[in-house]
């Protein structure tokens, strides 16, 4: 059982977090029932806010409990998270300035606006704003499955903990629930920053403190098998396709958008882009977790006291509660609930903009600006208790499995949004038709992978060796969306001579 | 600076760390290690701060251009 003083850090800071939360309806004021004002800030954002809050959707439950779970399970090929980051980056730098320049210019909100206008095709914007909103709901997921593994590492030992974590994550929901419906963006990017303050002392005291008190990384690879050592031989091609297919989806992502349309200017979004990679360092730090909780033994007993298939996602808040002294633990651990919160709230954001504006309104046109503030402030918030309904019916690693698959479905509106901001040579039939047997081969690849069963893995073994599966049905959708608009230039041509 | 050789050398800034990161067999090696850490895993980390350079100097250049 943990001491009290854990407890009291804990709770006095998630105290503070909400404060902000509340207050970030003050902050830079604007009027918050237009829809710009409310989910992208007033489009206000400079190089700092901007970096603090595209962080925000990087440094994610995903990299709090996927990334060190898989280290600690499989060993080296879940660093790949470390050159995706960097890549990502590089795909960013290159586009999205682009896409900031064409939205500011049009006053699209989300990548379905710029689809519609582009393509002029509806039934092309809403198959994205549909794909956006269902692959969003697993990495939501994903967060709150996060800030359970705290609560589950700080209540382990006390009666009915089961229930007093459920309870504590409804709360917590709750609040968050009120702040962004009151706050919006701005609401988010101010705890945003107060998470990464927290994040970045835990990691920085996580990388000095345990080195030591082990005798040196060393002593956690002796305690490790081989192959967290170095890459093993077969799983090279496993490792490249996971960096190139996770680089190219992290920019498709609705709440990734959501933040590169809230810059200020072009300038300061790619400013802040190129200096988002020293975030990977704190990343590459929580992977490191994964292989230095071998070294610690009471982390290890402590581990080894829940089933084998959870155990992976209790790594980091496991090893910060049995290295660092008591009351700072109190601090990382808030670090990483709130970590997994600030991003849900985002996330959520960015559905309810993408069912209000790209959905409900094409079926209803006459919506008045009143009424689609009112619906996307009210979505948001039901996204919201959804992902947190879905958390609580099914096992955490039913989340995870989830979230592979997510990343699956938004590659495959890279055609449309990413190629469709540089060549006009794409036409929307083959795109629509790209996009649809992009996802339907996409999680046919899946099920084939894990035999129909539970989604474990998302590497399909191939003649090449094993390969991730958004590359190769993103390979199949490129194909589609790019031979079939060739196809139908030429037939077009002939038809008119 | 003409303006091919700007978009040779902004070409450049994004497509060698782009090969880096994806030409695994660079960096899937254990020697030399740091403290103790393969080089696996630390070149991949101080490859970050190599790639922070890159990049900047890539948002630079374009600040410049407009």
């Amino acid at each position: 059982m943990i001491s009290t003083d854990v407890i009291i850090v804990f709770v006095a800071l998630f105290v503070v977090f909400i404060g902000l939360g509340f207050y970030g309806k003050y902050w830079r004021r604007g009027d918050l029932n237009h829809v710009h004002e409310w989910s992208l800030a007033g489009r206000k954002l400079g190089t700092a806010l901007v970096f603090f809050l595209i962080g925000a959707d990087l440094y994610t439950a995903y990299s709090f409990v996927a990334i060190p779970s898989g280290v600690f399970a499989k060993g080296s090929l879940y660093f790949f998270a470390i050159p995706y980051v960097m890549l990502t980056f590089a795909v960013a730098l290159v586009t999205m300035p682009k896409l900031w320049t064409l939205s500011r210019e049009k006053g699209y909100i989300t990548a379905s606006d710029f689809v519609k206008d582009k393509f002029n095709s509806k039934t092309l914007a809403i198959m994205i704003a549909i794909t956006g909103i269902v692959a969003e709901l697993p990495y939501i997921a994903l967060q709150i499955v996060g800030m359970q593994s705290v609560l589950t590492v700080m209540l382990a030992g006390y009666a009915n903990s089961q229930m007093v974590q459920e309870i504590s994550l409804l709360i917590a929901f709750i609040i968050l629930a009120a702040f962004t419906y009151t706050s919006g963006l701005r609401g988010a990017t101010l705890t945003a920053i107060f998470k990464d303050i927290l994040v970045w002392i835990t990691v920085i005291a996580v990388i000095v403190i345990v080195p030591i008190s082990i005798g040196g990384f060393g002593n956690a690879f002796k305690a490790a098998s081989s192959s967290y050592v170095t890459l093993p031989e077969n799983l090279v091609p496993a490792y490249a396709t996971l960096i190139l297919g996770s680089a190219l989806a992290l920019y498709l992502y609705p709440h990734a958008i959501n933040g590169v349309l809230s810059a200020q200017s072009a300038h300061k979004l790619r400013s802040s882009t190129a200096l988002l990679p020293l975030y990977g360092v704190g990343l590459a730090i929580l992977a490191l977790m994964g292989i230095l909780v071998y070294a610690v033994p009471d982390a290890m007993k402590f581990l080894s006291g829940f089933p084998e298939s959870s155990r992976g996602i209790l790594v980091v808040p496991s090893l910060i509660l049995y290295s660092l002294p008591g009351w700072f633990s109190g601090v990382a651990l808030l670090g990483i609930f709130v970590g997994g919160l600030v991003p849900a709230a985002i996330m959520a954001m960015a559905q309810a903009n993408l069912l209000t504006r790209n959905i409900v309104k094409e079926i209803k046109p006459s919506l008045s600006d009143k009424s689609e503030i009112k619906i996307t402030k009210l979505s948001s918030t039901i996204f919201k208790f959804v992902a947190l309904g879905f958390v609580f019916s099914v096992p955490a690693t039913y989340a995870i499995s989830l979230q592979l698959l997510g990343g699956i479905l938004i590659v495959q509106i890279l055609p449309a949004v990413l190629f469709g901001l540089y060549t006009k040579v794409l036409k929307k039939t083959p795109l629509i038709t790209g996009l649809s047997v992009g996802i339907a081969s996409g999680i046919l690849m899946m099920e084939m992978a894990n035999n129909f069963g539970q989604l474990t893995s998302s590497l399909l073994k191939t003649p090449l060796g094993p390969l991730y599966i958004a590359v190769i049905s993103l390979g199949i959708n490129l194909a589609i969306s790019f031979g079939g608009s060739m196809i139908q230039r030429r037939c077009d041509k002939k038809s008119t001579p | 600076m003409s303006t091919r050789t700007k978009y040779i050398i902004l070409a450049l800034l994004i497509l060698i760390p782009s090969f880096v990161n994806l030409g695994v067999p660079i960096y899937n090696r254990n020697d030399p290690e740091l403290f103790g850490l393969p080089f696996f895993y630390w070149f991949q980390t101080i490859w970050l701060f190599v790639c922070t350079g890159f990049y900047f100097a890539y948002s630079k250049i374009m600040e410049k251009k407009s």
